[in-house]
């Protein structure tokens, strides 16, 4: 038996440290290995063409990973507006087409999120006893954690490292020790040390920084691969990013503060309501909020990444340009077509865009 | 006498006759803007996003297009039609997307339907519609039943008859009566064509598609002559409880029509249609395994009619040729 997850972000690091610490051997849980152009291409060769990038990079990922062994899948489920409802039937009748005996696990996203992920393990492990459950699943929580808190300072090193490409460096190495972790301590500690090694790279403080934010849709900000390392290239270009959308707040609330009533969304929902004043699905009213919240936070930009032909992040599209905030968007749509040299174009002039405009701002005469 | 405008786009095929009794017996005039045609379609291409499916943006023209002509335009918010079940997105942000992208537009009633948050809310948010119109509680009462009525009536008489909606919507609002949908003779073939309303109907959207098809010997199924229950019935053997509203016409039909063993199936769809894309695949693996010829074909604004009328006929002949009606 092995279980296969397909990849997003660090998400394969919480889930190993889940499962080694449920005594699960390096059969039972298949790492996906990381995205490649092959994994594109098995995703769209096999995937339906209007389907979205997410959905293709997953089932690209899935199928490498059955190819490892996997036959049994882990995948989202919802009765959300948008297409990741029908993600796992979809992939399930395509691998079975494509003769691969696999079985698929949900959890559900949009009701009872954190009792189904506990009613997953507690199922794939046998009936371990809960309190084994629990342990584990805040180890691996614990790991999440610390790589995003990392992440985050590595977004602001980035921009002002006098070596350009040190802080990522740090950051891979990073996520490598965090990964061999094996103690709650060890994260905490390993995680620290990183983070004042980071703070320790020699920086330009001269540098007048650009800020932008990043929104849209949830997968394509936070994987990567789909959106072509935007952060480290607009870090080279020395723009500092930031994005609200991460993991470890998934988590954080998805799992267990919306249970009490708190609603991480609240503000950025309020700050939307004059545009957009109920949910349209996905993450197209955070996207409409977050541009109003970058603005009245004195960002200078505001990148809208989202998958081609994704219903929630349109509707988005559509109503930004009309926002009173006067904060320009670029909107970056991925999907396989998507050609690193043409996004860096647009990336550059973007930021001349906006480093014009802040001079013009301060008085200068452009 | 207020007018109130209403676009003939998206959901109109689907609610207009409801939506004309409730406005009616407030006591408000209605004014339909006119089919789609070039101008239409161009107006509401230069508002919107690329992106944005075709639908969509001839909405968007329609609403232009009534700018002059009513003091109020009815966009509403459809969410949800049952737990659990929503639409898409684009239909959600409706009236959002309509205020954002034209401006200059008057006063749009935007009532949420969502049906998901209960019965409750759904009678606040017609009554708060109501309020426009008129201030006696009864009277909106009156109007909601008059509305359910003749709700009730045009989706019989879809089914029971067998005509399109087009024409239903005709004989309920103009009371005219001749049929033009069985005139063919003796049908050599009968395909079933699936695909949202606001598609198969809009004509200058499939360059009148329907009646090309009737032209070339077809008799025609759509989703509109298939039975509630039997719909539903369908679409819960492919997909499981679907997710999708008004998907599950579409896939309930296809998955109908196949067990039926029509001919052929076609799927109209837009470029861009979320759902359709992810759902058509389901009634497309399902034609595969019944060996009954699927065609899928996907409009966008740059369709042009030739290349669609050469697909059609190509479709047509493989299914003579496989029935060897002519070798």
């Amino acid at each position: 038996m092995g279980v296969g997850i397909p990849h997003f972000g660090n998400v394969y690091i919480p889930v190993k440290a889940m499962a080694q610490r449920l005594g699960a051997t390096d059969t039972d849980l298949i790492i996906p290995p990381s995205m490649t152009q092959k994994t594109l291409d098995l995703g769209v060769k096999y995937s339906p063409t209007e389907a979205c990038l997410p959905y293709k990079l997953t089932l690209g990922s899935l199928i490498e990973t059955c190819e490892l062994g996997a036959d049994i899948l882990i995948q989202a489920r919802g009765t959300g507006i948008c297409r990741l409802g029908y993600y796992a039937k979809g992939q399930e009748q395509m691998l079975l087409d494509l003769g691969y005996n696999a079985r698929f696990l949900t959890i559900d996203v949009s009701h009872h999120k954190f009792k189904s992920i506990l009613q997953l393990i507690k199922d794939m492990t046998n009936n371990a006893p809960w309190p084994k459950i629990i342990a584990a699943f805040f180890f691996g929580i614990s790991k999440l954690v610390a790589l995003d808190k990392i992440e985050r300072v590595v977004q602001k090193v980035r921009p002002v490292e006098w070596e350009k490409g040190m802080a990522s460096r740090i950051y891979r190495e990073a996520i490598k020790a965090i990964d061999e972790a094996a103690e709650c301590k060890t994260v905490k500690r390993v995680s620290k040390e990183y983070i004042d090694k980071l703070n320790k790279v020699p920086k330009n403080d001269k540098a007048e920084l650009i800020k932008v934010g990043i929104v849209g849709e949830i997968y394509v900000v936070i994987e990567p691969f789909a959106n072509m390392d935007i952060e480290v290239e607009l870090g080279k270009l020395g723009v500092e990013v930031e994005r609200t959308m991460t993991l470890s707040r998934w988590v954080e609330y998805s799992l267990f503060l919306n249970y009490l009533g708190i609603n991480e969304w609240r503000k950025v929902h309020k700050l939307a309501r004059p545009y957009v004043d109920h949910d349209v699905g996905g993450d197209g009213w955070e996207s409409v909020g977050e541009k109003v919240l970058y603005s009245r936070k004195g960002y200078d930009g505001v990148i809208h990444l989202a998958p081609f032909t994704c219903m929630p992040e349109i509707v988005a599209q559509n109503i930004m340009p009309s926002t009173r905030e006067d904060i320009p968007v670029l909107a970056v749509i991925c999907d396989e077509q998507l050609g690193k040299q043409g996004m860096l174009t647009r990336l550059e002039a973007f930021v001349d865009l906006l480093s014009f405009r802040r001079r013009r701002r301060n008085g200068a005469r452009v | 006498m207020i007018r109130v405008g209403i676009p003939q786009a998206l959901l109109y095929y689907q609610y207009f006759p409801m939506w004309k009794a409730f406005f009616g017996t407030l006591g408000a005039e209605v004014v339909v803007s006119a089919p789609t045609n070039k101008t239409i379609l161009n107006l509401g291409v230069s508002r919107a996003v690329a992106d944005t499916c075709l639908p969509v943006k001839i909405f968007l023209g329609h609403v232009i297009s009534l700018i002059q002509k009513c003091d109020c335009i009815f966009v509403p918010a459809v969410t949800s039609l049952g737990k659990k079940t929503y639409n898409c997105s684009k239909i959600i942000g409706l009236p959002n997307m309509t205020r954002a992208l034209i401006p200059e537009c008057p006063i749009i009633f935007d009532p949420e339907i969502n049906l998901e948050k209960g019965r409750y809310y759904l009678y606040q948010n017609i009554y708060k519609l109501g309020r426009n119109f008129t201030s006696n509680p009864f009277k909106i009462k009156e109007a909601v039943e008059d509305a359910w009525k003749s709700n009730l009536a045009y989706q019989n008489k879809m089914s029971d008859k067998g005509i399109t909606p087009l024409e239903a919507i005709d004989r309920a609002c103009q009371g005219k009566q001749q049929s033009t949908f069985d005139s063919n003779p003796a049908p050599l073939l009968t395909v079933a064509v699936i695909g949202h309303p606001y598609v198969i109907y809009d004509d200058y959207l499939n360059h009148r598609m329907i009646s090309r098809l009737q032209a070339m010997g077809a008799k025609i199924l759509l989703p509109e002559m298939v039975p509630r229950s039997a719909l539903d019935a369908a679409a819960r053997r492919l997909v499981g409880e679907p997710h999708w509203s008004f998907e599950i016409d579409i896939i309930g039909a296809g998955e109908y029509y196949l067990e039926n063993k029509v001919d052929g199936l076609i799927n109209l769809s837009v470029f861009g249609c979320g759902p359709d894309s992810m759902m058509v695949s389901f009634v497309e693996h399902r034609a595969k395994e019944l060996k009954i010829p699927f065609l899928h074909l996907s409009l966008d604004e740059h369709t042009s009619e030739g290349g669609l009328v050469t697909r059609l006929e190509a479709f047509l002949d493989m299914i003579k040729r496989r029935q060897r009606i002519w070798v």
